[in-house]
């Protein structure tokens, strides 16, 4: 089930107004502070007043002026927080979620349980629905965050955690994870793509497919040394005995633009030099060099650049 | 009043290089004088280190796709970074000013416990001893500075680096326990009996009151340590959720402390800027009541803040809101304070001299910290902004727009009291304008760079719009305060090459510790001037108009 509903004030922009009406308080402050501090240093330099100025000791009446001003400021902003967080964060009791992303070192997990879906890093959403993410991490504590599209929320082993994202133009949005997670962090970067309904609908239908199947030779190959070469100790691909989780399931990578979470674009020659060498190219990878002759390599990318 | 004629005073200098068994002294010495000074050498040392660090992150980050360090380096540089900045340079800064200061200010000769002083200085120094270790054993620590599991566990980082980080910050919690001790007792039990506790120097004041802090907020950090290297070396699960342990567990730990550690570190530097205010504005500080008691606010509500640094782990809107008031309450009296330092240069004679311009300087940027840390009290924009470079900015506005100047302010206005001799005014304000325009420029354009998206920690960016030429001038304004701070060691080194000419009281200002000679003597006091209002000096110097008498 999809929460559908139109929306006066999306959550980005109720955050934006917030931070609006937060600059200009801060502004005015700050503005005033440094306004007469230049002012009293003109004013009341040694230069001009060299005499001995009057010893008082400060009033008691600027101070409770003062204070209870501050006090009013800051009334405001505590009813404006609370009321803006019950807006942008407001998860049903039994939350039933659109798309579930699990943070992985170095890359996302995107599962659509409604339609059964899985990907990785390659995450598509309908334009104008609010959906619902829960965010979970398999290792480390990860964040998720793609500015333009909601607020910021961690993803942490063991916890489950929700949030809304909504996009109400047709695009590519890009994020980061937000929290320190290791040695490759600066390269887990977020690609959310977000499609009309009925874009968003064929591509769910696309990654249904079965997996592809070719003559080929070299995919026939390739397929052989995904199997035998141990890639499917992490890898899956839908349809195969093959299921486990440690790496993105590759069932419709093909289908992919990008690849290593965001950071490489997904073509042959690309992909040619990460088979070869991991490290290289994404430094902390847990993803194993296993030295491929070029023949395999050919294979390989005949075969993983063929599940489309 | 009472009569008063100063006593002549022996000239017993301090131990030195020079004189027979200095160089013991340096190893052996109980002195608060003497370990007040090694606190701040320390302090000085590692701020080299923790400052070419910072340049090599901010070289490393000039533009986008750099490869001048490894990613793998570049964590154990930034963690090293926080770790040494805040636990081996701010806290040494400030805990070796009050190790010199406060039996100075408050007519006492030493500490109360003067074996407990070199205890914790040397407690300190070890645990950055073993820090550092931690490069020839493998590699530094490598899970930021705030080390969150279970990136910081056993599974997911196994060089020794979180080990010695782990054991370095418990033996450095240790001596700021120990310092916190002292400080408390110092201040209780030493004072001149003339002294009561509403005459203390704000400086003094502050100090005491952050004693407090660090002894409640400390034992929590080493409680955490001490959890995760159980966790390390003994297979426990206190943060492994894979095996029952809670990853959350350790944040409330680790900010529970790490809250209050803020004010620790933002507190003495308050103290400094409400002696160096006061001073050279020729005026009492405005409403002394009302900064002494908003001290003591933003004490206990230090305690109740902590989660502020944890809006987006998915804590609920209740519990939310509490936090977020109460970070948003503390602002109010920090603001006040802020509004004293200004009122105390209303209708003064201010003297514009270095220690003044560092504590404009700090007012200003203080300020701008003071304010951009208010929006991270505003939860919703916190989920936007926290872990971005806007928050960067924050903490570099908070550490260095304040308890920094606050520190470069206190050593240009002690240094003639510390060693005898002013540092130049010409060098000063080289340093000044270039480590403050550099800062500045470092810091301002950060708040930028999180608000379009740049997370934090990262150790490259992709070429995004915007990106490479802010970051490449927050850069530039790196190497104008490395600049700045290449100008202050020459600006000591040359100083302390010339005679002693500093008579004891060169600033004409108001507190105990500027009736001893320059450098006070092994013994402080020989005999304590009279002291019946906050500024028994003024007293002396205006029989005909002394300050209210308060004893």
């Amino acid at each position: 089930m999809t929460l559908t509903f139109s929306l006066e004030t999306t959550n980005v922009e109720l955050i934006n107004n917030l931070f609006i009406y937060f600059l200009v308080v801060a502004a005015i402050i700050f503005f005033l502070v440094v306004f007469y501090i230049f002012y009293y240093l003109y004013k009341y330099n040694s230069e001009k007043r060299p005499d001995l100025p009057e010893q008082r000791e400060g009033s008691v009446k600027v101070e409770i002026f003062l204070t209870s001003l501050a006090t009013t400021i800051t009334a405001v902003f505590v009813y404006l927080t609370i009321s803006t967080m019950g807006k942008v964060q407001n998860i049903p009791e039994n939350p039933e979620p659109f798309l579930q992303i699990t943070g992985h070192q170095w890359w996302w997990e995107a599962k659509y349980p409604n339609s059964g879906v899985t990907t990785a890093n390659q995450i598509h959403i309908p334009v104008g629905k609010k959906v619902l993410l829960q965010l979970n991490s398999a290792d480390v504590i990860h964040s998720w965050w793609v500015p333009e599209l909601g607020r910021k929320m961690d993803m942490i082993p063991g916890n489950t955690n929700y949030m809304w994202l909504y996009a109400d133009k047709e695009g590519e949005y890009l994020g980061t994870c937000s929290e320190f997670c290791g040695q490759a962090h600066a390269r887990m970067r977020i690609r959310v793509t977000a499609q009309n309904p009925k874009d968003f609908e064929a591509w769910q239908t696309q990654q249904l497919k079965p997996v592809a199947t070719s003559e080929n030779s070299n995919f026939i190959e390739g397929k052989r040394l995904f199997e035998q070469k141990t890639c499917t100790n992490c890898h899956a691909i839908n349809g195969t005995p093959y299921q486990a989780n440690i790496g993105p399931n590759l069932t419709h990578f093909a289908s992919r633009k990008r690849f290593l979470a965001d950071m490489k674009i997904n073509n042959k020659e690309n992909l040619k030099e990460w088979l070869e060498d991991p490290q290289k190219v994404k430094s902390g990878a847990h993803m194993p060099n296993f030295i491929f002759s070029k023949k395999e390599l050919n294979a390989l990318v005949t075969y993983i650049h063929n599940l489309k | 009043m009472s009569l008063y004629i100063k006593m002549p005073e022996e000239n017993e200098p301090l131990p030195s290089l020079k004189r027979a068994r200095g160089k013991l002294l340096w190893i052996s010495s109980v002195d608060h004088k003497q370990l007040g000074i090694m606190y701040l050498w320390l302090a000085l040392f590692f701020f080299i280190i923790g400052g070419l660090q910072a340049m090599i992150i901010r070289a490393q980050l000039s533009w986008p796709e750099n490869h001048l360090v490894s990613p793998e380096m570049y964590s154990q540089i930034f963690t090293m970074h926080g770790t040494t900045m805040i636990f081996l340079v701010l806290m040494p800064a400030l805990i070796g000013l009050g190790t010199y200061l406060i039996p100075l200010m408050i007519g006492a000769n030493d500490m109360a416990f003067p074996r407990l002083n070199a205890f914790s200085f040397w407690m300190t120094c070890m645990g950055g001893v073993l820090l550092y270790f931690s490069f020839l054993a493998g590699g530094g620590p490598k899970a930021g500075w705030f080390n969150y599991p279970p990136l910081s566990e056993m599974n997911y980082t196994s060089t020794a680096g979180v080990d010695y980080y782990l054991v370095g910050l418990i033996l450095t919690g240790i001596g700021s326990i120990g310092a916190a001790l002292n400080f408390v007792t110092t201040v209780l039990c030493m004072r001149s009996p003339e002294m009561k506790l509403n005459m203390l120097p704000l400086f003094v004041w502050m100090m005491f009151v952050n004693a407090f802090l660090m002894l409640a907020a400390f034992p929590l950090l080493n409680s955490g340590l001490f959890l995760n290297l159980l966790d390390r070396q003994f297979d426990a699960h206190f943060f492994i959720p894979s095996s029952g342990g809670s990853a959350l567990l350790w944040q409330h730990f680790f900010w529970a402390f790490g809250h209050p550690e803020v004010y620790i570190l933002a507190l003495p530097a308050f103290g400094i800027i409400s002696e160096v205010i006061p001073v050279f504005s020729r005026r009492p500080i405005f409403g002394y009541k009302f900064v002494a008691a908003s001290t003591v606010a933003i004490a206990l509500l230090s305690y109740s803040v902590w989660a502020h640094h944890m809006f987006t782990v998915g804590l609920s809107n209740a519990v939310n809101s509490f936090f977020a008031i109460s970070s948003m309450l503390i602002g109010i009296p920090t603001g006040l304070k802020v509004i004293n330092w200004i009122g105390t240069m209303y209708k003064g004679s201010i003297r514009l001299t270095i220690p003044m311009f560092f504590a404009i300087a700090f007012l200003i940027d203080f300020t701008l910290g003071g304010l951009s840390g208010i929006s991270f009290a505003i939860v919703p924009i916190d989920w936007q902004l926290t872990d971005t470079y806007y928050l960067v900015a924050h903490i570099h506005y908070v550490f260095l727009g304040g308890s920094l100047f606050g520190i470069f302010a206190g050593i240009y206005y002690w240094f003639p009291k510390i060693s005898g001799r002013k540092l130049s005014k010409r060098l000063g304000k080289w340093h000044f304008w270039l480590f403050v325009i550099g800062f500045n420029l470092t810091f301002f354009l950060q708040h930028i760079l999180g608000m379009i998206g740049m997370p934090r920690r990262i150790y490259t960016y992709p070429d995004l719009p915007y990106w490479k030429v802010l970051n490449l001038f927050s850069s530039i304004g790196a190497f104008f305060m490395f600049t700045g701070m290449a100008v202050f060691f020459w600006n000591i080194y040359t100083t302390l090459k010339k005679p002693r000419t500093v008579t004891s009281n060169p600033w004409n200002a108001w507190t105990l510790e500027w009736a001893v000679p320059s450098p006070p003597n092994l013994k402080n006091f020989v005999e304590i001037p009279p002291v019946h209002s906050r500024r028994p000096l003024w007293d002396l110097d205006h029989p005909d108009k002394p300050d209210k008498r308060l004893n």
